[in-house]
């Protein structure tokens, strides 16, 4: 990091940009949905005027020492449709999380290869067809308007430097405000322009993709001709990806951090070969150096990855971050195959907000579309335990358990609405040919549903087949008053589940099998759902905030855990066990049939940060990831923390202003989330020396 | 004491899978329960007792140490046995002394010695019989060496060094891998001379992969309380041991911890 860099890094940490923020209240555009009904906008029309208006507002703004510009200043978007109307759409229609297009993988290389301009004349040509639609019209002179006002905004942009005499920042700007890239310095800019610009639409949870790959052609090619030094080339990566931390505190999410800035690095090519490249290296170093949340890393893996790339990963997982996560060619690629995607598409894939597998470019999937409580479904059959004279009896009740929830769920997904998104259409493949918003859908349409409390759920069914079915150890009665009491006059038997019964986690078939079942279920009891856009339904391991939400009103569970006790975040042993330890634990969680369960979900691990004292236990941990990939593990996500510094974080945040931890899915600051989510990482059981 | 010379059964007081300090790759280590020694900076004193004992843990008491049969053992180390093998690691056994319980510890080894890359973390406090009994069982031998002057190590650790030397020279000449480990402790053994003392002991040995220097954490003496025992150091826990690496500037790979 140099002191550019250094500087740079500090001012943004002081949060010193945001003196130039505006909200749409003090710009005078927090009315925007009245006059939109007034004129009788179309919905579409609506978001490209809003998007206009937004970019006609936004003050250009150089911070010091920046090469890369582009700084949000309006604080929000305001709302395309009034009340009235939000409410009445919202009567008729599904609505997922805001309404907005979100948490999909932009294709970002094809605007950076053609240019602005190009992109408008294709939109240009494209309206020649005389069987357009009215829609489909609307809809390409949207986008067309939208190119322009984003060409505006650069334009502004550009003379703005110009009068502050920064005029390579100029000639950059004006280079990109009609053409493809031509350098790293100008790929790396209009990359952050069209990035910014899917935030300032209104869209979230947007992220980064496989930058290592589409941005590796710019950087070689600037370097084999001598015009960049790899120096200068790093000091704009560590740029770009300082940018990544600009505005994302008024990115939308669950909790500040979660805003979806993924980025996937590496990955086995159709042809066999291991894309990992210079960039991708340089990318690991820069967030090494940089000790930010964001760009949030992911490292594509399989069984042949060389060791060397493990302990670059593991490198910066010692420093706490929380990432690089894993994820698997070996089983997400055949898992996505099977459920439909192309092979060239699936060999593609990429990881959505948190660890969603998704196709960038032509995915419209909505893989957090809802959450299947595993562990309710087990709850939900208890009462009916006396009427089941065998263990299969009992275990078809739940599988009939979960087809039921299903069924409830799917149903809800119906007639779906999603506010239109010009500016992201630009970015997916094949809308202007379609002449197609991507929120009316891509090429494929599939939803995915989180599968929670998946340990708890399997820890629970082992202690009943082995104490109830098995041994006849325990009887209904006293399953039941303790489930209804709270284990309160069932000391014994809470004793008894929690320390001897087998725990998923402990490398025990008795116990690990049964997950297996479940998950197997689980994605059997999607099969031959088909939504209301063609798609197919996607069984996954994930939480995401479910993990706290399904544990409220849980009630006390079979295994023993008290109500009032957490549920693991992810594809993770439940909170109170006694640990074997880490290799015990991924031989559990690689057991499943994990490329059923391809909607994704990580097993996660912490480390206290002592056991990482030098490069040898760093490499070591390298060799545990490696490990749990050759054993068909599907995702992993690491985490060192150290207890009594997060506790300490608590009583004095002033103190902790930037440390980092793994939340579910994302990694965000410590002293910002909500009590209960740093109570939650607070509680995961850490491995320790 | 007839548990002592079981070949059947052992007290362990824990299996630590992922010890990343404990030799190469990825291991387990297993915590044989006895010593004979009585080391005054122990970090690990629940493993001095050889018989299982109460352990108060976040005011919850456990049992510290169990039996276990050599079988047992053998199994639960076997069944990861795909996993060292992967990794370039295995399994380590330390203690207490774990050649203390040297029958167990012999039997378990002939159990998992063909399949399992195996490693033991000795003081060298053993008989010369016994020492030389184990060691084709063993992949590598991680060797304490607390201090060469008999006086001291008496003074310190409560046993002479007499055997201790021996079985280190019996080791030097052996041909088997081998680790030196010194625990530096502050105002003991940190001294220059001792080093070289232990230098001059080991420098020709050609199986040396190299020394450990393991300086001494103030946290170590957390667990006395536990057991229900006081800490008191006769040395001051706050001052960092001194570094004499002499064993770098002879070409030794050294690695101090």
């Amino acid at each position: 990091m140099n002191e550019r860099i250094k500087n740079l890094r500090e001012y943004l940490l002081d949060k010193k940009h945001h003196q130039f923020r505006r909200t749409p209240g003090e710009l005078g555009i927090q009315n925007l949905s009245d006059e939109y009904k007034a004129s009788g906008f179309s919905p579409v029309k609506r978001s490209a005027a809003c998007f206009s208006a937004m970019l006609e507002k936004e003050q250009p703004v150089i911070l010091p020492g920046e090469k890369i510009v582009f700084t949000r200043t309006v604080t929000e978007v305001p709302e395309v449709f009034t009340k009235e109307e939000w409410d009445a759409i919202k009567t008729s229609h599904y609505i997922h999380e805001k309404g907005y297009v979100c948490n999909i993988s932009p294709d970002y290389a094809y605007t950076l290869t053609y240019g602005l301009e190009a992109r408008k004349e294709e939109i240009s040509k494209r309206l020649e067809d005389a069987g357009l639609t009215k829609d489909q019209k609307e809809f390409l002179l949207s986008a067309y308007s939208s190119l322009v006002s984003l060409q505006d905004c650069i334009e502004k942009y550009a003379q703005y430097a110009l009068s502050v005499g920064e005029t390579e920042i100029a000639t950059t700007l004006q280079a990109i405000k009609c053409n493809g890239a031509t350098s790293f310095r100008e790929a790396l800019q209009l990359l952050r322009i069209l990035h910014f610009s899917i935030w300032e639409a209104g869209n979230y949870h947007n992220t980064l993709g496989r930058f290592d790959q589409y941005m590796y052609p710019y950087y070689i090619r600037d370097i084999e001709n001598g015009v960049l030094t790899k120096e200068d080339a790093f000091d704009l990566l560590e740029e770009f990806f300082l940018v990544c931390n600009k505005d994302s505190d008024l990115y939308p999410g669950m909790q500040q951090g979660d805003n979806g800035q993924s980025m996937v690095l590496g990955g086995r090519s159709m042809t066999g070969e291991y894309l990992f490249n210079e960039l991708s290296r340089m990318c690991l170093q820069a967030s090494y150096e940089l000790e930010l949340i964001d760009p949030k890393i992911n490292i594509r893996v399989d069984r042949d990855t060389p060791a060397e790339i493990y302990e670059l990963g593991s490198q910066l997982t010692k420093i706490g971050l929380g990432f690089p996560q894993y994820s698997n060619d070996d089983v997400v690629i055949p898992g996505l195959i099977r459920k439909g995607y192309a092979e060239e598409d699936a060999y593609n894939y990429v990881v959505a907000a948190c660890w969603e597998f998704i196709i960038p470019g032509v995915a419209m999937d909505i893989p957090n579309i809802d959450a299947l409580s595993l562990i309710e479904c087990v709850r939900d059959c208890m009462e009916q335990l006396k009427d089941c004279p065998d263990y299969a009896s009992f275990y078809s009740l739940i599988e009939k358990e979960m087809a039921n929830r299903l069924d409830a769920m799917c149903k809800k997904h119906h007639n779906i609405y999603m506010i239109p998104a010009p500016m992201m259409s630009l970015l997916m493949d094949g809308t202007i040919e379609r002449a197609k918003d991507i929120s009316e859908g891509g090429k494929y349409n599939n939803y995915g549903i989180h599968g929670t409390g998946i340990a708890t759920a399997a820890d629970s069914l082992a202690a009943i087949k082995k104490y109830y079915y098995e041994e006849q150890k325990v009887d209904y009665s006293a399953w039941m008053n303790a489930l209804t009491h709270n284990f309160k006059e069932e000391k014994e038997l809470q004793e008894l589940l929690r320390k001897e019964a087998p725990k998923m986690g402990q490398d025990d078939d008795y116990v690990d099998l049964i997950a297996r079942d479940l998950l197997n279920s689980f994605d059997r009891a999607l099969q031959g759902r088909i939504n209301e856009k063609g798609g197919v339904y996607r069984a996954g391991t994930g939480t995401a905030m479910y993990y706290i939400f399904h544990a409220t009103e849980l009630g006390a569970t079979p295994d023993g855990r008290s109500a009032d006790e957490k549920i693991p975040a992810n594809y993770s042993p439940s909170l109170y066990i006694k640990q074997k330890g880490p290799l015990s634990v991924i031989k559990s969680f690689a057991k499943p049939d994990l490329k059923n369960v391809v909607n994704g979900g990580p097993l996660t691990l912490e480390f206290d940060q002592s056991v990482f004292r030098n490069d040898e236990s760093v490499a070591k941990l390298g060799m545990l990831v490696r490990t749990f990939i050759t054993l068909g593990g599907h995702q992993l996500q690491l985490n060192t923390v150290c207890k009594e510094k997060l506790l300490d974080a608590k009583k004095h945040p002033e103190n902790y202003r930037n440390l980092i931890v793994r939340v579910w899915g994302w990694s965000g600051y410590f002293v910002e989330l909500d009590e209960c989510y740093q109570d939650h990482v607070i509680n995961r059981i850490e491995f320790g020396l | 004491m007839n548990s002592l010379n079981s070949i059947q059964q052992g007290t362990i007081f824990s299996i630590e899978e992922f010890a990343v300090n404990d030799g190469p790759g990825i291991r387990t280590t297993v915590f044989l329960k006895g010593c004979p020694l009585h080391c005054v900076w122990c970090h690990n004193p629940e493993g001095i007792s050889p018989e299982p004992q109460y352990m108060m843990k976040k005011d919850e008491t456990t049992v510290c140490g169990y039996r276990i049969t050599a079988d047992e053992l053998a199994s639960r180390l076997l069944k990861n046995k795909e996993i060292y093998s992967l990794n370039k690691g295995g399994v380590t056994f330390t203690g207490g002394e774990p050649l203390l319980q040297y029958g167990f510890l012999l039997n378990v080894l002939r159990k998992i010695k063909p399949e399992i890359h195996t490693a033991i973390e000795t003081s060298g406090f053993a008989s010369e019989e016994v020492f030389r009994e184990v060691l084709p069982l063993l992949d590598l031998v991680l060797f304490d060496v607390k201090h060469t002057d008999p006086a001291i190590h008496k003074k310190y650790t409560g046993v002479d060094n007499q055997l201790i030397r021996k079985n280190l020279e019996c080791l030097c000449s052996s041909g088997k891998d081998f680790v030196i480990r010194i625990p530096l402790i502050p105002g003991i053994n940190d001294t220059k001379e001792n080093m070289l003392a232990v230098l001059d002991i080991i420098r020709d040995a050609k199986s040396l992969q190299r020394v450990e220097i393991l300086r001494y954490h103030k946290m170590a003496g957390a667990k006395y309380s536990m057991i229900g025992k006081e800490y008191n150091p006769p040395f001051d826990p706050e001052i960092p041991p001194r570094v004499y690496n002499v064993f770098e500037d002879n070409n030794i790979n050294t690695i101090v911890l």
